[in-house]
């Protein structure tokens, strides 16, 4: 059986612009009290060889794809959520910008914060995604989630 | 990081029945020996499986290094 995902992978960086208009599309759900928005920007840190320029990203798409949907399903079991969305890069992201969205919604606060953390949590430690930091003029080193 | 050290991304493996997991992990780093110093977990038919696991043939394996998502 076929099973249907919501799209998660994006190529390249999330823009601001494309954030903003997601908050924009949920003005007419007006259950919702509370939005959690959780950005991932990729961070210049010193390695070896120089500053990390961009990652590269890669994924083991189809288990990545299984383990988002997993997620989901737990997080809207585990937490009274009224929608989430879930955006992650794949290729190139430069530094400085952004390669996670995480969006929650809910009735009230505490749910909106508390799944927004799990759901971060849950995709640093499940999905499959693999990053190649890249350093300097031609360097790369593989990054790790801790 | 690992398909840089085979030099390429997918391999058909042959293998005599009745192969676990950990077999299977002995078997690619004999083949790939600068494997031996990286940490990745395996995953037959997607799933994240111990060493003491046997593979049913045939299986999608995938070695999987580190995450490194978000």
């Amino acid at each position: 059986m076929e099973k249907k995902h919501k799209k998660v992978f994006v190529q390249g960086p999330i823009s601001p612009d494309f954030v903003a208009r997601s908050i924009a599309s949920h003005q007419s759900k007006t259950g919702i009290g509370a939005h959690a928005i959780f950005l991932g920007q990729i961070r210049a840190d010193q390695k070896e060889g120089g500053a990390v320029t961009g990652i590269d990203y890669t994924a083991y798409e189809e288990m990545a794809e299984q383990a988002f949907h997993d997620i989901r399903e737990a997080a809207f079991a585990r937490f009274e959520l009224s929608c989430m969305h879930i955006y992650h890069s794949l290729g190139l992201v430069p530094t400085g910008e952004i390669s996670l969205f995480v969006f929650v919604s809910s009735p009230h606060r505490r749910a909106a914060f508390e799944a927004s953390e799990y759901i971060v949590e849950e995709i640093k430690s499940k999905v499959p995604i693999f990053g190649k930091e890249l350093v300097g003029e031609a360097g790369h080193v593989w990054k790790e989630n801790t | 990081m690992l398909a840089e050290i085979a030099g390429l991304s997918d391999e058909v493996w042959t293998a005599a029945g009745g192969l676990t997991v950990g077999q299977f992990r002995t078997q690619v780093t004999e083949k790939y020996p600068a494997m031996r110093d990286k940490k990745f977990k395996i995953a037959v038919n997607q799933k994240i499986s111990e060493d003491f696991v046997p593979i049913e043939a045939p299986a999608e394996i995938a070695l999987l290094p580190p995450f490194a998502g978000g």
